[in-house]
Order: C-alpha cells, then structure tokens, then sequence
C-alpha cells in the first residue's frame, strides 16, 4: 500500500501564547512547537498499516515554516521511508489542503491518514478539503481503523453525537484519527540516529505548480486578543455540609445559574 | 442579506444549535432572507418548527437520506447553496460539521470558519473565534468569494423567538442517488446507553479530575450529573488514568465547553483543561487545596474534600429540584 500521512507542528499544549502588544499577530518566538497530538495517532496508524501490509511505503507530507521541520524528523525517527516538506508559512488549513493535495499528485496514496483537528487554529478543516481536492472519500475522527487484506476497502469506528458509528469506505481514501486509536510509539535511540541521515523532498508551493496568493485564506485575520480575564470570585471555606448548602444557596440566589 | 442555516434533529423536534442558527442569522440582519436545510428521516415534522423561528424556506431530504453518508449530505448542502448562491451557510459546532463543513465550504466555492463565538454583519462578516482552544481570541472578516460557512459553537449565541414566524414555504430536495456518495457510508450505528446530554451542547457540566481515584468514584460526578441534568466530563489526568473515556475529555485535546454552568471536581486547572472550559458562563470549583490554577478563574471557589461535599450537593439538589 501507499500510505501518505499529513503531519503539522504546532505550539506545544502547555506553551504560553499571547497575541502580540498590537494584537495583530501572535507571539511565538520561543515557544516549543511539536507534532500535532492528533497527527501523532495518524503517523502511529501509518506505521502499524505497513506492518500489516510488508512492502508498503509511508510518505509523510508537511507544510509550514522552519518548524515543519519537526515533523519530518520525529517521522523518519520512528521510520516514515520519504518525507515532503512543504516550504510555506502561515497557511491557513484550506491552503495546507492544497499544496498537500498537489504534493500527493505523483505518490497517489491509496490512503491519507492525518489528524482530526490541529489544535492551534482548530478549523477540523483540513482532512475534509483535503478529501475533496483528491476525489476522495473521508471519514472524521475514528477511533478505530482496519483495512481489508484486499487493500481495497476499510472499516472505521467513531462517536458521532450520542452514537457509535461504524463506517466503511472504500480506498483510496482520506481519515482523520482522535485520540483512542492507538498508543503512538516513541523514537528509538537508533531510529533518532538513523533520521538524521535521511533528508525530506523540499518543496516551494512555486514547485508543485501552485501560486503562493491563491494559498491565502480570503478570511482576513484582523485581531488576536487574549480570552476574557476572569477576576476570582467566591471563595466558600466552611465544613462539608454549610459548604455544599452554602454553594446551593450561592447557585440559585446570587449566581442564579440553577 | 440572504442565510441558509443546516437544522438538525431529533426525536421530531429541532435541536437546540437550531434555535442558536436561526436566532443567530436573525441578529445579523433582521430582514433576513431566512432558508433551512434540514435531512433525514422525518426532516418534514419539523418543518412547522422551523416556521416559527422565522424561517422563509424549508428545503427537506427524506428519501435516500436514511443512511448517513458524508459526500452525500456535502452534495445536498453544497447544491442548495449553488441555487440559492446564500451569504452564509450556518451549522452548529458539532459532530456533522466537523464531519464536512470543510468540504461544504471548498465545494460551495466559499470559506470555513469554524466554532464561531460571534457573528456580524458590516461589509461583509465579522468573526470571533477562538482559536488554540480558547487561548486565543481572533478576530476576522469576510467579504467573499462565495458563501462563509461559518459553525457556531453551542451556547455562544443568545435564543431569541422573532415576534412573526417566517413562511415556511416547504420545498422537497430532489437529490438522485451517485453512487460516489456512498463510498464512505455509515454501516451500523448504536446509541450510547443513558439519557444525559452530549457534553459539548450541555447547558451545565460536571467534571471530575484525577483524585477521583478510579473510575467507581466517578459515580459522584454522575449523580449529580443526573439530578442537575448535565453532562460528564473529566481531566485529562482522569482519562488517561483510565477512570473515564475520551468522549468526556474536556480541554485542548479533548472537547471544548461553553455551558452556562461548569462545576469542576478536584481538577487543578492545567493550562489545557482551562484552555478547553474557561468560556463558561459559572464557573464553580471545589478543591482541597486552595492553590490550584482553576481557583483563579472560579466565580465560586469551594475549599473542601469533594468526597464529603459532592454526595450532600446531590442530595440537596435532589430535594429542591425534584
């Protein structure tokens, strides 16, 4: 099988982001960028697919500034066998959708796996226009994946509001993977050493026949602000039965929120 | 200015992201010219529904809407919307847009912006949203190309019944069968047991954290879960520990919230799960230390052994509302 898997370095959950004095843009220097968690589960599925399928190969498809580098290197630690990276940065998802597409031409991937959502601009746009731009079916945020030995049809799990749905769907093929699909493996010592001898295809979007102004969102960003503050509130220190009828009374009367 | 919101349903009756849509669509324009797409089985009962939240036309897919398949619902959002050439396509945030809100919009020729916390109009849209689950606030505008798509994050947007219903003029889809809709489509489906509502739409959730302990304990949260009726959710710390499942993660790799009510049980406030809450209108957090980060954002800090205090909650709640 061909295996592509979508992958995008974002902030690291716990950095500090802060828009910018202006609130024109963010503050990001400094700030630790990683995989995307849910990208992680994909590059997992990738890997577990080939060892189910010997002789598939796993291309991993990256699009963003310096920091996409990230993504190419902790993929080839844990042994993605080609990598493209994407020189582009600041892409909105829809942009990310069409140069990984264009990207994807020549491999022609029997399936694309990638995260559910990114979580710094969380669109849970991209695998859908991705989907779309490859005349492919896609199935959002499973939790459970199998391929037919065949290789020609899969088989999904996923919660969909109140329901537990199975999907089945037929290759090529694009899936979005949340967290409960499996245990993402880390690098070997080895395979961090063997990653540094390998090298991603680099690519401009000029490369792949694309121009850069038709990448940009026509969402025009204006203003990052922080969230609303909020200043502490009520502080309720009493034993266990005043404190919980002290909150009842504090619910209903003051915050009438009950 | 001219609106189509995607109603869904259930059990014969709009749910409440209907109400938000169509109020919302309202708020951006009062004059709006108001459509609803609503399908599935049954889609027609609510179209008097839809009426009287000022809704001028009802497009309804019954036939062949029977089995969700997402190319499928993307043809019929996407081809109502190549006819009616709307400003906006409205969804609610959940798990249908997620699902092909992407792809509705790139089909339509327009833009996504999704989980929207504001909505106005002023050469073209305006948009709030937050973004790096609730870090950040950002704040956009569109004028075109096509349609925005825009979802809209539950509980973000106030419900408000228009003093005249709308015509409610019904119109039935006529959708044929392709069969490359139907390479992905849903096989089996099984209701998730219980009757509590789905985290991300409750109007009043109850979290429990790791010193829960294990995953019997959680029966606290869902107690009281039970006589408030709210929703379950949980740390991620708890998730992992096995005490709960991923459908109740609130935070950033998990579900983000906006219920009017948010009671948080022994959970700290690691900057993710307050990424994934801090929205809420009450916030409410009982803790035995007084330290923790969440305690910052609380409207009501509550200082005390949750184990002690949770069960009396319940029970005083169980008298007063019952």
């Amino acid at each position: 099988m061909k295996i592509a898997v979508c992958l995008k370095a974002v902030p690291s959950t716990t950095a500090d982001i802060r828009p910018a004095a202006d609130g024109k843009s963010l503050q990001l220097g400094g700030v630790e960028m990683l995989v995307n968690p849910y990208d992680e589960y994909a590059l997992e599925a990738a890997l577990k697919l080939r060892e189910a399928f010997p002789g598939s190969t796993i291309l991993v498809v990256t699009a963003g500034g310096d920091e996409a580098a990230k993504c190419v290197l902790h993929a080839f630690s844990v042994g993605a066998d080609t990598a493209v990276q994407i020189k582009a940065a600041g892409l909105s998802a829809r942009g990310a959708a069409l140069a990984v597409a264009a990207a994807l031409k020549e491999f022609a991937p029997d399936i694309v796996l990638c995260g559910r959502q990114a979580i710094d601009d969380d669109q849970w746009e991209f695998p859908g226009a991705l989907a779309e731009l490859l005349d492919a079916p896609h199935l959002t945020a499973v939790t459970a994946l199998s391929v037919a030995a065949d290789g020609k049809k899969l088989s999904c799990k996923r919660r969909f509001n109140r329901d537990e749905q199975t999907l089945e769907a037929t290759l090529p093929a694009v899936v979005s993977c949340d967290k409960g699909l499996n245990e993402p493996r880390a690098a070997t010592l080895k395979g961090r050493l063997d990653a540094k001898k390998k090298l991603p295809a680099l690519k401009t979007p000029a490369d792949l026949g694309l121009d850069p102004a038709a990448l940009n969102s026509s969402l025009r960003l204006d203003t990052y602000s922080p969230p609303p503050q909020k200043t502490p509130g009520k502080t309720i220190a009493l034993a266990a039965p005043e404190a919980a009828r002290e909150l009842v009374r504090w619910l209903r009367e003051d915050a009438k929120a009950i | 200015m001219k609106i189509l919101i995607v109603a869904e349903f259930a059990a014969g009756a709009l749910k409440k992201s209907a109400h938000e849509l169509s109020s919302a669509a309202r708020a951006v324009d009062a004059g709006v010219e108001l459509h609803a797409l609503v399908l599935g089985p049954g889609a027609g009962a609510v179209a008097s529904e839809l009426a009287s939240w000022g809704v001028g036309t009802i497009h309804i897919g019954e036939s062949g809407f029977e089995t969700y398949a997402p190319l499928r619902w993307t043809r019929a959002i996407a081809g109502v919307s190549k006819s009616l050439n709307p400003d906006a396509i409205l969804m609610g945030a959940g798990a249908l847009s997620r699902d092909i809100a992407g792809r509705v919009a790139l089909r339509a020729g327009g833009s996504l912006a999704s989980d929207c916390t504001g909505l106005s109009s002023g050469g073209g849209f305006k948009i709030v949203r937050p973004t790096h689950a609730g870090r950040v606030t950002v704040g956009a505008s569109f004028s075109g190309p096509g349609p925005l798509v825009a979802t809209l994050r539950a509980n973000a947007f106030s419900i408000v019944k228009p003093a005249q219903p709308g015509a409610g003029v019904v119109v039935n889809l006529s959708a044929p069968l392709e069969t490359a809709d139907l390479r992905a489509l849903v096989t089996a489906s099984v209701q998730a047991p219980g009757t509590r509502p789905e985290l991300a739409e409750a109007a009043i959730v109850v979290s429990g954290g790791r010193s829960l302990g294990s995953a019997e304990n959680f029966k606290l949260i869902y107690d009281l879960c039970d006589v408030l009726g709210a929703a379950p959710g949980a740390s991620r710390a708890a998730v992992d520990a096995g005490y709960a499942p991923h459908s109740m993660q609130v935070g950033q790799t998990g579900k983000t919230v906006n219920p009017a009510l948010y009671i948080a049980c022994g959970i700290s406030g690691a900057i993710q799960h307050l990424a994934g809450m801090r929205t809420s209108k009450t916030i409410v957090a009982i803790n035995k230390d007084p330290n923790v980060p969440i305690f910052k954002i609380a409207d009501c800090a509550v200082v005390g052994d949750m184990f002690q205090i949770l069960p009396i909650l319940t029970d005083e709640f169980r008298k007063l509302l019952k």
